[in-house]
């Protein structure tokens, strides 16, 4: 009697150890900085390129699905640019897809909600009326902005130059 | 409590035979009242039975309580003792048994979403959360990759052998494939090329292996007699790059143009 009285605190002793213990990692892993850090990253790169396809395409076959493409690029971006873009009006023409091939953050602000991207495009552009379609390669660096949890949308967004060229081929 | 205490009187003075054959049953019954109230037990009991049942109960209730004070102590030590504990130790077994089977599951639970958080292909991932190891791999590559992609007729060997300790595996075969291509061309025009990193991105990284994202700007500059300056042309380069961490830096061992 006694000696099960003392295995059975000993058990749970070691139960409750071991529960503390777990939930001590849990704990731990769920504040842990460089983790969180991680997330976010992930999340702004995420949604960077995703802003990026959207900021990068236009279906201007219409007249209304052009104006619902500057919407689109009007929720994908924010301040000046959001401004700069509102200014656009829709007017029927050429169309863009855009494929985002490869994106990296360069630098990541948690605190500040801030980050920068570098991004390959590919967009396909269509003339009106639908001829054949071209092909042209971007290489894009944007600022992103932290405007909720887990969005980001586009601050900043432009074209990479190629360092003195005046002569430039590619871009 | 008056209650109870006068429902065990009341059995006892209505069931005489059990009162003196069948002792074991009621102390049990009555124990629990009397050990919690003895003043009230023994000063109530005789009373209310002799108000309840005048006609046979009176000449028995004072031998029902005599017994019910004289049965206590013997009640108290062996039948009360045995359900007391007993009844409660399967309990306290079965309760202490599945605290622990619950306690062990919820550490494991916590262990697992702990190994959970910190296994994803998002904790994994170094590029920026470890500051210091991104600019080292973003640095190695970028100067690689500037060194490998620049060329002056002076130093046409000084490439390869630059390149022998920039690139391996894939990368060292397809730049010797393109340079075999080129180099012709290159010593025959006196081209000169100079390659410089506009940006770094390092996409992945963890331990030993990088993927990285990198723009580059080449100048071609042709030493031509026939022209007093010679001319430049500037293009732009994307490429993903895969990295491995091998001895004391890190090697390109994939090229692909983006």
């Amino acid at each position: 009697m006694r000696r099960g009285r003392i295995l059975g605190a000993g058990a749970l002793v070691v139960a409750l150890g071991f529960c503390g213990t777990g939930a001590w990692t849990y704990a731990q892993a769920r504040t842990d900085e460089g983790l969180a850090f991680s997330r976010e990253r992930d999340t702004a790169l995420a949604e960077g390129r995703d802003r990026l396809t959207v900021l990068n395409s236009l279906d201007a076959s219409t007249r209304e699905h052009a104006a619902a493409g500057i919407r689109a690029w009007r929720d994908a971006s924010t301040g000046p640019l959001r401004t700069e873009l509102g200014r656009t009006t829709p007017a029927v023409g050429a169309s863009a897809r855009a494929t985002v091939t490869e994106a990296a953050l360069t630098a990541l602000d948690t605190r500040a909600g801030t980050a920068k991207l570098i991004a390959t495009v590919r967009v396909d552009v269509t003339p009106r009326g639908g001829g054949a379609a071209t092909t042209d390669r971007k290489r894009l660096e944007a600022v992103l902005t932290r405007t909720g949890e887990d969005t980001w949308r586009v601050a900043a967004l432009s074209a990479v130059p190629v360092a003195g060229a005046e002569e430039n081929e590619d871009e | 409590m008056t209650r109870l205490l006068r429902r065990t009187t009341t059995a006892r003075s209505t069931e005489p035979a059990t009162d003196g054959g069948e002792a074991p049953e009621q102390p049990e019954e009555t124990a629990v009242a009397t050990t919690r109230t003895p003043a009230v037990a023994t000063t109530r009991t005789p009373a209310v039975a002799a108000a309840e049942a005048p006609g046979d109960a009176a000449p028995e209730a004072p031998g029902g309580a005599t017994t019910l004070v004289e049965g206590e102590p013997e009640a108290t030590d062996g039948d009360a003792e045995v359900p007391v504990r007993s009844f409660p130790a399967t309990w306290q077994k079965a309760a202490l048994v599945s605290a622990v089977a619950a306690l062990l599951l919820a550490g494991s639970a916590f262990f697992h979403g702990a190994h959970q958080l910190t296994s994803t292909s998002s904790a994994r991932n170094h590029a920026l959360t470890d500051a210091g190891a991104t600019a080292r791999v973003g640095g190695d590559v970028g100067e690689g990759l500037a060194r490998i992609f620049s060329y002056t007729p002076a130093s046409d060997d000084a490439v390869e052998r630059s390149a022998g300790t920039v690139l391996a595996g894939r990368a060292a075969r397809q730049y010797a494939d393109l340079f075999a291509q080129v180099r012709a061309k290159l010593v025959e025009q006196r081209i000169t090329l100079s390659t410089q990193t506009v940006r770094t991105g390092v996409i992945e990284l963890d331990e030993d292996s990088a993927r990285l994202l990198v723009f580059l700007d080449q100048t071609s500059r042709r030493d031509d007699a026939r022209q007093d300056e010679p001319t430049a042309t500037s293009a732009a380069a994307q490429l993903t790059v895969t990295a491995k961490f091998q001895g004391e830096r890190w090697l390109i061992v994939d090229i692909k143009a983006r």
